[in-house]
């Protein structure tokens, strides 16, 4: 029998980790809408914005600048405006010039990508091959409501997490780039010959899916204290899964997935207290079953033929 | 009269198989012209060429005094050119008013866009009863009004048709040809594609009829309706 705390604690942690798998995979699905590509740098593009957050902290501890407040804005905003640039970049110079190609050709060109990003942080970043405790910037304060016990920081990185996923919401429906973002995933030829600027459209969108993925980077740097150059492995495979179980292409699935996988996780770390690792096996077998059941995912995004 | 749309020897191709040969027509400013032409003699590419969807492999195209070869699509839809496209092509997922806001994408001004709405609305009540629902759900008869409609939306000088009326009723095909005159008393100069060419005929000032990827007659309608090469384009189907 479990406890009702521990349920309690289980269910936050799984929130947590929710919220940033879905944040990584909004980002596959945003690519896979305009381009048709699986963009496999994703994962260390979120390294990256983890990295960068890293230093613009270490940096503003040397000029003796630390105040929480400030540095968690710009831990924030500053990898979130990195990685956009970064993200842009690699769809201008490694994902729109293979257009045409097998999309194989893709996946593996951004595989490639990703590896180099990864490699270059675990030699050129002093100490990069290691683990880096990463600041806790949040209020670390408790409250016990009942049996749970809740800590403001938790609560302030998943309102965090939460608020950005509306933002991106109310861009994608309200906004005349969001309804660009919508008309090239659904028809991009069409898109053109509305006077939708395909590139720019492409670019944009792949400059936002970058900075929700430095943003979960940060996030979990922040809920984990630690940060290292493998980190966008894991989280990229996570991510995509999450898309993929969600419906690639559905926003709302991949946020749905990221919440699945990982209450999933959490689901077999508790069945499964002795051997925490096989919490991952257990999430990823479930998730090949339903994709078995469902291939299109849990929100098919395109009709039966595309399936 | 000044030519609003000049193609000059204009060579396209899939792959190795010549789709288009050598076609230079013109189309007149205020005017409606037709091409006509069989089915894969390349009308729809022409088309494509046009919009810059389907690269020339020869040849330039000439719009309102602009050399536009090898601008990007959007930049000749800012030119003021629009289309409706084979097949109509809707955004299914998107609702129908979203679709006449993607096709006014370049229009900046709410105050211009909403006028827009309202004379789509005004051509076509359907769609404003349906404005909320999405495009994908939509009858094929509606997907036409609204393929339409959002080729208006950003009022082009000149709006490429193609094969509006293909899978429509009659009725509807009649609709559609009173619409189009209706578009082109607004001023649109339409280069139209159509496999109805007695209607077509009736409504255009001038016509090119496309054979195997080359223009193989050229003329007024009444010139058209004698000559035989239309028949022959048609396999002697035209009941012109
Ligand atoms: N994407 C493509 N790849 C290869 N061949 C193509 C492609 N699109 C068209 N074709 C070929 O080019 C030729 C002309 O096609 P096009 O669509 O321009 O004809 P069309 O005159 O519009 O015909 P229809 O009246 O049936 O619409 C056809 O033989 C067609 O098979
Ligand atoms: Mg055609």
């Amino acid at each position: 029998m479990v406890d009702a705390a521990l349920l309690a604690q289980h269910a936050v942690n799984a929130l947590m980790l929710g919220i940033m798998y879905a944040l990584v995979a909004v980002g596959f699905t945003l690519f896979f809408g305009v381009l048709d590509v699986i963009k496999f740098s994703h994962g260390d593009v979120l390294t990256v914005g983890a990295f960068t957050g890293l230093t613009v902290w270490l940096a503003l501890v040397a000029v003796d600048l630390a105040t929480p407040w400030l540095a968690v804005a710009l831990l924030v905003l500053v990898p979130a405006l990195a990685t956009a640039l970064l993200g842009a970049l690699i769809g201008r110079f490694v994902v729109l010039p293979l257009k045409g190609a097998p999309p194989l050709n893709v996946l593996l060109a951004t595989l490639m990508c990703g590896t180099i990003l990864r490699e270059a942080i675990r030699l050129f970043y002093p100490g990069g091959a290691n683990p880096k405790p990463f600041p806790a910037l949040l209020p670390t304060t408790a409250y016990q409501l009942g049996n749970l016990n809740l800590r403001l920081d938790s609560v302030l990185l998943f309102l965090t997490g939460v608020a950005i996923v509306v933002a991106l919401h109310l861009v994608i429906n309200r906004t005349r780039l969001g309804l660009a973002i919508r008309a090239v995933a659904q028809d991009a030829e069409i898109a053109r010959v509305m006077g939708i600027d395909h590139v720019r459209t492409v670019l944009i969108t792949f400059a936002i899916g970058s900075a929700l993925a430095a943003v979960a980077g940060i996030m979990h740097g922040l809920y984990y204290n630690e940060i290292n150059f493998s980190m966008g492995l894991l989280l990229g495979v996570i991510g995509f899964s999450s898309a993929v179980v969600g419906g690639l292409g559905n926003v709302y699935g991949a946020i749905l997935g990221g919440f699945l996988f990982a209450f999933l996780q959490t689901l077999g770390a508790m069945a499964m207290p002795f051997a925490s690792a096989y919490r991952d096996v257990f999430a990823f077998a479930v998730v090949i079953a339903i994709m078995a059941v469902r291939p299109t995912g849990l929100i098919a995004e395109r009709g039966v033929e595309r399936a | 009269m000044s030519a609003l749309l000049r193609l000059e020897g204009v060579r396209a191709a899939y792959g190795h198989a010549d789709v288009l040969v050598d076609v230079s027509l013109t189309v007149e400013e205020g005017r409606i012209v037709c091409l006509l032409g069989a089915n894969g003699a390349g009308k729809t590419t022409l088309i494509r060429c046009v919009l810059g969807l389907t690269l020339l492999r020869g040849g330039r195209i000439f719009y309102a005094d602009h050399e536009i070869t090898h601008l990007p699509t959007h930049r000749r839809v800012a030119l003021g050119i629009g289309c409706i496209p084979e097949g109509r092509r809707v955004f299914p997922k998107l609702t129908v008013e979203e679709n006449l806001l993607a096709g006014a994408y370049q229009e900046r001004s709410w105050t211009r866009i909403r006028e827009q709405l309202e004379r789509v609305y005004t051509v076509f009540p359907r769609l404003a009863e349906r404005r909320g629902q999405l495009a994908g759900t939509l009858s094929g008869g509606e997907q036409a009004m609204l393929s339409i409609g959002r080729g208006l939306m950003r009022r082009p000088r000149l709006l490429l048709v193609d094969e509006p009326s293909l899978g429509l009723s009659p009725l509807l095909v009649r609709e559609n040809f009173r619409v189009l005159e209706e578009i082109h008393g607004s001023g649109v100069t339409i280069f139209l594609v159509e496999q109805n060419v007695r209607q077509t005929l009736r409504i255009a000032h001038y016509g090119y009829v496309l054979a195997g990827g080359r223009l193989v007659a050229s003329g007024t309608p009444e010139v058209l309706r004698a000559d035989p090469a239309l028949q022959a384009a048609y396999f002697g189907s035209a009941t012109a």
